[in-house]
């Protein structure tokens, strides 16, 4: 019923072997991936990003080829929603190569944490990524307290 | 007792890439008439100073690199700084002396224009 060192080694060695196999591979995997048809990629919509800072949020979603006439932003409360449809702009008469961008419309939407001044909201449009930037209200800023 | 097969034992040492840079493959749109070929390609966050076009001895690559300001505490990420890299066969008959291209809302826009000899001609026949 005694197993020998030497097996358990060996098993071990395996082990190893395979953890650093699927660590390349997840490595690889990481360095280049197909965005593919962009809009579409995750599942909900485009690809979007979100940071805190002390007293405001910002959220980031990669939206090529928009212009601002076909984005809608609706804050109700804190349940934030971003639609938007994209005409395609293929030259007419042209024959057809590769067609992987899409046309589509999507929706993004998010719970925000409470305490969005939804009066200050600014939102604008770069390169093709929207920059929203929500300032968090008086309640929600960080607050030192002393200690009387 | 301490037994290794020689195999276990090797790291792969592949070549190491100089940047850390992700690099991601863009979406493209490809359309051709008689006159020019003409390709759309997604790159959203990249400027016109950080897009190389290339066009080499029939092969045409775009690099596009974005650099994103980081700001605040990242919660939730689902893209960040990342290269667009492609390349394509691109037909002999293309004149390079005339592509443009243009950058706008995150989108590159080529224009390859046919080279004259290459644009297709009726043959006439004539009656001997």
């Amino acid at each position: 019923m005694f197993i020998r060192i030497g097996d358990m080694d060996n098993v071990f060695g395996a082990m190893d072997l395979l953890r650093n196999k699927m660590d390349q591979f997840l490595d690889d995997f990481d360095k280049s991936y197909d965005y593919g048809s962009g809009l579409s990629f995750i599942s909900s919509g485009p690809r979007t990003a979100l940071y805190e800072e002390k007293d405001a949020f910002e959220i980031r979603v990669e939206v090529p080829g928009i212009a601002k006439e076909d984005l809608n932003i609706t804050l109700q409360g804190n349940y934030l929603e971003i639609t938007g449809s994209r005409t395609i702009d293929a030259p007419e008469g042209y024959k057809v190569h590769r067609s992987e961008r899409g046309t589509r419309s999507f929706s993004r939407n998010f719970t925000l944490p409470d305490g969005i001044d939804a009066e200050k909201v600014e939102a604008a449009l770069r390169d093709g990524i929207l920059y929203l930037k929500l300032p968090k209200s008086e309640v929600a800023r960080p607050k030192q307290i002393a200690i009387g | 007792m301490n037994q290794r097969n020689e195999i276990a034992k090797t790291k792969e040492s592949g070549i190491k890439r100089a940047s850390n840079l992700k690099t991601a493959i863009p979406a493209v749109d490809i359309y051709e008439n008689e006159n020019e070929i003409i390709l759309h390609a997604d790159m959203p966050g990249v400027v016109k100073e950080a897009v190389s076009v290339n066009i080499d001895n029939g092969t045409l690559s775009l690099s596009g690199v974005r650099t994103l300001e980081k700001k605040g505490d990242p919660k939730w990420e689902e893209f960040g700084n990342v290269e667009f890299i492609r390349s394509f066969s691109v037909p002999q008959t293309i004149d390079i002396e005339r592509v443009e291209a243009e950058l706008m809302d995150g989108v590159l826009k080529l224009c390859l224009p046919k080279s004259e000899a290459a644009k297709p001609r009726q043959i006439e026949i004539k009656t001997a």
